[in-house]
């Protein structure tokens, strides 16, 4: 891995100089106490007090609702588009939890079956991640096997020195390329320890623990003592970084259409209902326990690799107060 | 490796019609571009995504036979927006088709064997593939039975189909309906398909069964299947879970670690065992 360091001062002359180049820049903004990702005007509108961004970028490689195709009535058939996909975009002040979850993303869509939407996405953005001086007790990253210093799935990774520059990780040749336009910003550097700077996230269970014990639970009564307070809005799914279920729906006019793919979630009652009506994950807790299933054991099963980072925002989010971690730890206990 | 958008359907012709049963047709569809049709083929078992454009998609097995070249058809019930608007569709309009995914049943290996393919109301066009599949190479079989149950009489799918192979020597078809279900003229057998498999036990030397149909009807028949000695790794079936991107991605019809349009939808029962019951 190659390092250098750039000033704090001048990330605003970075960020004008990438959008000058035609890239689109997305980085924190506050909206009430939460923030989000998004396009800025100016510097001063960006925000960097936050512990988690309320979504991760994974909208930016698979979007809410995204166009598959489009058609055009003709006289007797229709004419069909693929989208194409050449915006340039460079996500700024991710969580480097983010980043494995990005990791994961790109190897669950374009390992077997690869998606072209995803890939052209991918092959366009540059994620700079922004490790993690603060955490909250929603934060889990350490009891996962990642923590604030992990750079996998970033293409580069600041961090704030305290110094008055931040420390550059380049991860991927993509974050290179980045750092290469710009010679005059960054100054070359020696591999640091940053580890100093970083929030020291507490470990809340032993992960080898529960992914050997989970498999073995499927039957036990745990999901539904976990799952009563559920309600099946679907919320962990939206905000997390690493659910990838999706629908395919139709719009149109008298002209013509698109065919759109929207995210979906396990946790809701149809999602698995078939046409007679019977329905296999018939109660909610069916429905938890799958999520849960598919995050520590049927991922490792797939893909090798647990699909939970830690990011805490399920736990955030949930309007129940359900919490994955003490779940997590139940399993543990069970 | 370069991608390619999965998600763009071939554009196919509605040559044909047919009237099924109450609220099921058949399509028989020819695709509107040669050069998809050159490059197209599949084999029994695999299913695709049918789609109505402004309506959306829906998932049904291929319910014709690989061994006819040159068209596909489909069987389908009118249950959601998808199928309402298919079922709107005249003959001669043009619908999307993704596919051919899924698995396949491996007929190669079931070569002079008998078979019995023991199905139920919607759940006989996914076997039908197999079905004409196996009386198109006839020669490779011993014994084929068919066991068939619907509702009623009206409910039977096929009802011209099941008329030939009832005549045909070479294919044993066994029809019944639910109690109550029959009509006066009816000459097939009245009971549950369970009871009527018992009535009519098929041996398990040398046999393959093929099973397809409600839960409850599955459920019921497979420890009929066991105490006539069928092992596990006899029987086969075909699951039918919701599905909507068939390629292993949107997570619908995930059992376990298992997505059903890839790693199924053709499970040998003992591979079944292995899932959790979400199916």
């Amino acid at each position: 891995m190659n390092y250098k360091t750039l000033k704090t001062d001048k990330l605003p002359e970075l960020f004008d100089k990438i959008k000058k180049a035609g890239k689109t820049v997305l980085a924190p903004r506050k909206k009430g106490n939460k923030a989000f990702f998004s396009t800025f005007d100016s510097f001063d509108q960006i925000t960097f007090d936050y512990v988690q961004s309320a979504l991760s970028p994974k909208s930016v490689l698979f979007p809410r609702v995204e166009e598959l195709l489009t058609y055009k009535n003709l006289d007797d058939s229709y004419s069909i588009k693929e989208p194409e996909l050449k915006d340039e975009v460079v996500v700024f002040g991710m969580r480097p939890c983010d980043g494995i979850a990005l990791d994961y993303l790109s190897d669950f869509f374009l390992k077997e079956n690869p998606d072209k939407l995803l890939q052209d996405r991918k092959n366009n953005t540059t994620f700079i991640s922004l490790a993690c001086k603060k955490f909250d007790n929603d934060c889990f990253c350490t009891s996962v096997g990642s923590s604030p210093a992990e750079t996998k799935g970033s293409d580069l990774c600041f961090t704030d020195m305290g110094n008055g520059s931040y420390y550059v990780e380049i991860v991927t040749d993509k974050g290179k390329k980045l750092v290469d336009a710009f010679p005059d910003l960054f100054a070359d550097s020696k591999e640091m320890n940053k580890v100093e700077q970083l929030a020291k996230v507490p470990v809340r269970f032993d992960l080898k623990n529960i992914t050997t014990k989970i498999p073995t639970v499927f039957e036990t009564n745990i999901w539904l003592d976990q799952s009563l307070a559920c309600i099946g809005c679907g919320a962990c799914a939206y905000v997390c970084p690493t659910c990838s279920c999706f629908d395919i729906q139709d719009e149109c006019n008298p002209k013509g259409g698109t065919r759109l793919r929207c995210w979906d979630a396990c946790a809701f009652g149809q999602f698995t209902i078939h046409a007679s009506g019977h329905n296999p994950r018939e109660v909610q807790s069916n429905r938890w326990r799958n999520r849960v299933q598919h995050k520590f054991n049927y991922s490792v099963e797939n893909l090798n690799t647990i699909s939970c980072v830690g990011c805490g925002r399920c736990i955030r989010v949930c309007p129940a107060g359900m919490s994955i971690i003490e779940h997590l730890i139940s399993v543990e206990e069970a | 490796m370069e991608a390619k958008n999965m998600y763009i359907p071939y554009q196919m012709r509605i040559e044909k019609v047919t009237y099924e049963a109450p609220q099921i047709k058949t399509f028989k569809l020819k695709f509107v571009n040669p050069e998809d049709e050159a490059k197209f083929s599949f084999k029994a078992g695999q299913f695709g995504e049918y789609s109505v454009f402004g309506e959306g998609e829906s998932t049904f097995c291929i319910a014709s036979s690989p061994t006819r070249k040159g068209y596909i058809e489909c069987t389908f019930r009118e249950v959601g927006r998808v199928t309402a608007a298919l079922a709107n569709c005249e003959e001669g309009s043009i619908v999307g088709f993704r596919g051919p995914y899924g698995n396949t049943f491996p007929m190669e290996s079931w070569f002079g064997k008998n078979l019995i393919f023991i199905t139920g109301g919607i759940a006989l066009p996914p076997l039908r593939c197999v079905i004409w599949n196996a009386l198109d190479w006839r020669d490779k079989f011993k014994d084929i039975t068919v066991l068939y149950g619907a509702r009623t009489v009206d409910d039977l799918v096929y009802k011209h189909e099941l008329a030939e192979w009832d005549s045909r020597k070479d294919i044993k078809l066994i029809q019944t309906v639910d109690p109550g279900g029959n009509t006066p003229e009816w000459k097939g057998e009245v009971g549950f398909v369970p009871t009527i498999l018992e009535k009519n036990p098929p041996s398990s030397k040398d046999t393959i069964a093929i099973v397809c149909g409600p839960p409850i009807m599955i459920k019921l028949t497979l420890p009929i299947l066991m105490k006539l000695g069928f092992n596990h790794e006899q029987i086969f079936t075909t699951l039918e879970n919701r599905m909507k991107c068939g390629i292993g991605k949107c997570g619908h019809c995930m059992v376990g670690n298992n997505y059903v349009c890839k790693d199924g939808p053709v499970y040998r029962y003992d591979e079944l065992l292995k899932l959790p019951l979400e199916y």
